[in-house]
């Protein structure tokens, strides 16, 4: 190595923390987990979701959306951010499913909780965890979408990188539990959201595409508040925005508990 | 050739011409069939230098027995697209060596292999870029539906079926009963004796189902030894099939037909050189049509594949008329020129009635509404024109050009043939003459008993068709066929649509009940203590009191009046206008019909009274659906399959379905506005008729069970589309053969100008027509497409025979002074003339038989009847007939 070169990564390290040395697969997806899903200690947002189908078709949903962690830290070392959550989705549209919930609580060391609530048959309905990989509420979004798969389930390389992203490139271990045979994800440098990822069958043809389409600024954490899933098997896609996105309200724990199902703790979903 | 002077008589001058200039006939005609045969061929295999030429175009689609643009043809492809229907290749497995049927370890295993290599067949189309083949997403299969139960403790669980192929038998069993349990995969994906599975595999475009079938049989292969048995079906397949086997039909019925018919004509004339030019024209002109029919860029469908094996017998019909006749004068004559001049004279006449006759009776085929029928009678008639001028010119022209030494040992051979050392057709034919004479009464009294039978035959006849018994009864198509609907619900799909009627809306006051639920709001905005919750409200009510006009347009107003109201009002308001706006969203989907508890309980009984139908082997529907996952989410108790009773519990049902693997499958059945919903019937049979008896079920109950929410309910798929272009053809082929009866009926009385002769010569065309028909009527024969058309053939066939014989008893009787001194020489030479036409011609298509299309079966075994009818009824009831009244019909003569 030439001074030259020396000189250069002295001033990249100064420009940019993440510059300071090229980040390893296993920093690079534990910080697009933490961007992801885990940013403050709870975070709230109201939904939009428009499902469109191959022939323009649209259908809605709105629901609110409130996230809490259990690791009262957002510190990325030794994985101190990552632990058990909890998230109530409250929905509010169309007016035939209003009041219907869909609470999970997730677990890293075993099976997620995941609960239905359906007010219209007054039923709390308890939904096995076998498989995560099912659509989320008829849309092109999956459960496991929304909970966040397990960073244990696969295994990740990276396989490339240019001035604005790292690709990786993730296999499940075990093969025969997914549909998939990868996924790959364009991950931005700086934010370490993951900006692009899609999906192959296990033919090896791409299927699946999710995109965010818009990102802001939300108390100092970069935010997607506009994402798209776009399934290239059916021609449909699904579109999601988000909207008075808060971290760090302070809701209680007690609302992710079988008795908020039934009466939604209001004051927090407005 | 030098020009003749001494001609005796005066002919035609295209027959002079003709006769004057054989070797220019002979190379123009053969000039033109090439250049046709070279502009038809040649785009098919450089189509990119000729994109102007049309290619060959193979069209096995029953479908376009209907034009494009029919009613039940738009409709059915707008519903197709609505409810992402494709077309299915269907995969039945079978295992009879274990008692579990194919529910054991290896047979799974199998069939979990099979699926994973479907799902790999598709790939990106050249020309769009898009994906073709199988489309994965909607594949049925154990490995790719999902099983929906309870999963004990109050869950609910939504699993693959058979994610991955069982190990044990247990397994394997449990596999089988959990299918069972769930009403859209009982009957469909697993038989109803649990034995056997069906895996169905939709496909982009029907066209590649036969390639799709040869992958999955490669593959089969591979499984090596085997218990289990595969069969591939399902609509497409069959067509697909059908279309090779057309093909091969055409390269070899219709050669076949031909080679007969030249033994018989080399038979009947022992001279080789004399039977070479019938064969010639009937090649020419078969050859010619077809190339027209491709130049023209007409498809090769069932129908138009018959268009050869229909104009060789008409073909060849003038010629032998022609040369029969040459080889009897040519013996007294002994010139040829001279003989050809005279029999081209005798014959001129008859032969251009009998050609116009028959073009009428296939040109009438055009006002059928069904465009393949119209493409066949066009082509024909086409044919028909062409066998007529080449006739005409090319047979004449050929016989000149026989050398004289050839046609001098042809005399010596047959001059020892005296009138009383007739062959022994000749001395029939004589005792037939003589009999018809001395006891015509007998004859026609037996042909109108013959009628009456024939009548009470007709009134047995059995409107019915069937695509899929276009194939023998023991071809593979067939059999599968056969399996797959012992076993399952059906394989013959049809859907009923229901939707609201919007033409046919009704005039109710809404805002009674509107206001009703607006109250009902607005107690819970008051429950919920929201802010100014009545006065908010209040305004509502008022707005919708005042309103003036349409539902539609209130919804709009009271969009507008909230979106005002979120704006100006105050941040504590919010809540009490966001219940607002709750209401005003439920009312909008008070128009999801299909989420209303009443109309799926419609739906549900609806389809209860078409089970129960006689060839209904079930149905599904968007309530099976509803009322599948209702019991799941009710700890999977009987009693709780059923609709629920709100519109919201139905839509929660419907969104908890949704959280499966495939939440597509939904828009099967229902569009996702909830506004159109389609009831699948699986039928055990493909028969018209069965279907008919169907939809007429359905329409009864339906009239007599008014439908709630302004519905009204239409068929679509192919069953129902059969079923369309059939009622078509039996009016259509009614009215065509109506048409051309009268047409050829004022023909025959201009030609013979006498009312009586016109009437008579309709005789043997009326009576082998009801023949044939009560024929078909007694024996229990399906009236289908083969049958009707063959009516039309019989105009084309039957009336020549009549033609020919009427005009030369007339001329005979004119020439020999009486009826019965004609009656004599009649049944020599003309009567000769006219059996040998229909034994040649009739026995040449008997090798149809062994086709293993039916219809070519079909059209076989009738041009056969019709000849051989059409020419005993013309030789034995004409001359009876007349006998019987000489006086009618010779009333000119005694005049004279």
């Amino acid at each position: 190595m030439n001074l030259k070169h020396i000189i250069l990564a002295l001033s990249c390290s100064l420009s940019s923390y993440a510059a300071l040395a090229a980040p390893t697969v296993d920093e690079i997806i534990h910080k697009t987990n933490y961007t992801s899903y885990y940013k403050g200690q709870d975070g709230k947002a109201k939904v939009k979701m428009t499902i469109t189908d191959a022939q323009n078709r649209i259908r809605s949903r709105e629901f609110v959306i409130l996230r809490k962690d259990v690791p009262t830290t957002d510190d990325l070392t030794n994985h101190a951010y990552q632990g058990d959550q909890k998230m109530y989705v409250y929905f509010t549209r169309p007016a035939d499913v209003n009041k219907m919930v869909f609470m999970v609580l997730k677990h890293i060391q075993s099976d997620d909780d995941r609960w239905l609530y359906l007010p219209a048959l007054d039923l709390v309905k308890r939904i096995a965890a076998s498989d995560q990989r099912t659509s989320f509420v008829g849309s092109d979004f999956l459960y496991e979408d929304v909970s966040g798969r397990s960073l244990a389930a696969d295994k990740h390389v990276l396989i490339s990188e240019d001035a604005n992203y790292y690709v990786v490139e993730n296999t499940p271990i075990d093969a025969d539990s997914v549909e998939f045979s990868k996924y790959v994800m364009y991950i931005h440098k700086t934010t370490f959201l993951p900006i692009q990822t899609e999906y192959f069958d296990k033919q090896g043809a791409k299927y699946k595409v999710y995109t965010a389409l818009n990102v802001e600024n939300i108390q100092g954490h970069q935010t997607i508040t506009k994402s798209e899933a776009k399934n290239l098997q059916t021609g449909g896609s699904t579109i999601l925005e988000y909207t008075s996105v808060a971290y760090d309200t302070g809701f209680p724990d007690e609302i992710f508990s079988e008795r908020f199902l039934r009466k939604a703790p209001r004051k927090y979903l407005r | 050739m030098s020009k003749h002077t001494n001609d005796t008589e005066t002919v035609n001058p295209i027959i002079l011409f003709s006769i004057n200039h054989p070797k220019f006939i002979t190379r123009l005609m053969t000039v033109i069939t090439l250049t046709l045969i070279t502009i038809a061929a040649l785009p098919n295999f450089f189509p990119e230098q000729l994109p102007f030429l049309n290619t060959l175009q193979v069209d096995t689609d029953p479908e376009n027995m209907l034009s494009a643009d029919e009613d039940a043809r738009v409709y059915n492809a707008k519903m197709k697209k609505e409810f992402s229907l494709s077309d299915i290749v269907v995969v039945g497995i079978t295992n009879d060596f274990n008692n579990n049927g194919v529910f054991n370890p290896k047979t799974l295993n199998n069939i979990h292999q099979l699926t994973q290599f479907a799902l790999g067949l598709h790939w990106a189309d050249e020309k769009t870029g898009k994906q073709a083949g199988v489309i994965g997403i909607d594949l049925l299969s154990p490995s790719t539906v999902d099983n929906i139960e309870q999963g004990g403790l109050g869950s609910v669980n939504f699993s693959w079926l058979m994610p991955s192929a069982p190990k044990t038998q247990e397994e394997a069993l449990k596999v089988r009963e959990r299918a069972k349990k769930i009403p859209f995969l009982d009957g469909t994906l697993i038989s109803d004796d649990g034995q056997a599975l069906a895996i169905y595999i939709p496909i982009t475009d029907k066209h590649l189902s036969y390639e799709i079938r040869e992958k999955l049989l490669a593959r089969i292969a591979e499984f090596g030894e085997i218990e289990e048995d595969y069969y591939i079906t399902g609509l497409p397949v069959a067509e697909d099939t059908f279309g090779v086997e057309m093909f091969k039909q055409m390269a070899i019925s219709a050669p076949i037909a031909m080679l007969v018919i030249f033994l018989m004509l080399w038979w009947f004339f022992k001279r080789l050189i004399f039977v070479t030019s019938p064969m010639i024209l009937a090649m020419v002109c078969a050859l010619s049509t077809m190339a027209i029919l491709i130049i023209t860029g007409n498809t090769i469908h069932i129908m138009s594949s018959m268009i050869p094996i229909f104009i060789m017998p008409i073909a060849i019909l003038d010629a032998v008329h022609i040369l029969s006749d040459f080889f009897d004068k040519y013996n007294k004559i002994q010139d040829k020129r001279k003989t050809i001049i005279h029999v081209m004279n005798e014959l001129f006449t008859p032969m251009l009635i009998t050609t116009l006759t028959t073009i009428a009776g296939f040109a009438s085929l055009a006002l059928t509404p069904i465009p393949p029928v119209q493409t066949f009678g066009i082509f024909i008639a086409i044919g028909v024109f062409l066998a007529w001028l080449w006739s005409i010119t090319f047979i004449p022209a050929f016989i000149v050009s026989i050398p004289d030494e050839k046609l001098a040992g042809f005399i010596t051979a047959d001059t020892g043939t005296k009138s009383d050392h007739k062959t022994l057709m000749g001395r029939l034919l004589e005792k037939a003459g003589n009999f018809t004479y001395n006891h015509a009464l007998i004859v026609v009294l037996i042909s109108m008993s013959t009628i009456g039978i024939a009548a009470y035959g007709i009134s047995k006849i059995n409107v019915n068709d069937n695509p899929i018994k276009w194939f023998n009864a023991d071809h593979p198509i067939r059999v599968a066929d056969r399996v797959l609907n012992e076993h399952f619900g059906g394989t013959y799909m049809a859907y009923l649509a229901l939707e609201v009627d919007t033409e046919n809306a009704t005039n109710i006051d809404f805002k009674p009940a509107m206001l009703e639920r607006l109250a009902m709001a607005e107690n819970n905005a008051i429950e919920l203590q929201l802010t100014h919750a009545k006065n908010i409200f209040t305004q509502v009510q008022s707005k919708i009191q005042n309103h003036i006009g349409s539902e539609q347009l209130l919804a709009t107003n009271l969009l507008e009046f909230l979106d005002k109201g979120f704006e100006t009002s105050a941040d504590n308001e919010f809540d009490t206008w966001d219940q607002v706006q709750l209401f005003i969203d439920s009312e909008s989907q008070r128009k999801e019909i299909f989420k209303q508890p009443d109309a799926l309980l419609y739906l549900a009984d609806l389809q209860k009274f078409i089970n129960n139908l006689e060839v209904v082997g079930k149905s599904n529907s968007l309530s099976d659906v509803i009322k599948t996952v209702h019991r799941e989410l009710l700890l999977g108790k009987a009693e709780e399959f059923r609709i629920p009773d709100s519109s919201n519990a139905v839509a929660q049902t419907l969104i908890t379905y949704q959280n499966s693997h495939r939440p597509h499958d939904l828009w099967h059945f229902v569009t996702p506005d909830y506004r159109k919903t389609s009831l699948w019937v699986q039928l055990t049979s493909g028969d018209n008729q069965d279907m008919s008896v169907v939809e007429q079920e359905v329409a009864n109950y339906i009239s007599s069970h008014p439908m709630p929410h302004n519905l009204k309910a239409k068929w679509f798929g192919l069953t129902h589309i059969n079923v369309v272009w059939q009622e078509k053809m039996v009016t259509g082929m009614f009215e065509s053969f109506t048409g051309s009866f009268i047409v050829v009926l004022i023909m025959m009385i201009l030609l013979f100008r006498s009312f009586f002769w016109g009437l008579l010569s309709m005789i043997p065309l009326t009576l082998t027509v009801g023949l044939i028909y009560g024929f078909i009527g007694l024996i229990g024969k399906d009236y289908d497409m083969p049958v009707a058309v063959l009516s039309s053939l019989s105009i084309g066939l039957a009336v020549d025979y009549a033609i020919h014989f009427l005009s030369r008893a007339r001329e005979y009787t004119a020439h020999h002074g009486s009826w019965e001194k004609a009656i004599g020489p009649l049944f020599s030479e003309p009567a000769m003339a006219i059996s040998r036409n229909a034994i040649v011609v009739g026995v040449g298509f008997l090798p149809l038989l062994a086709a293993p299309l039916v219809p070519y079966q079909t059209v076989g075994f009738f041009i056969a009847s019709i000849l051989f009818l059409a020419g005993i009824t013309s030789l034995l009831l004409l001359p009876a007939i007349i006998s019987l009244m000489p006086n009618l019909f010779f009333r000119n003569l005694k005049n004279n």
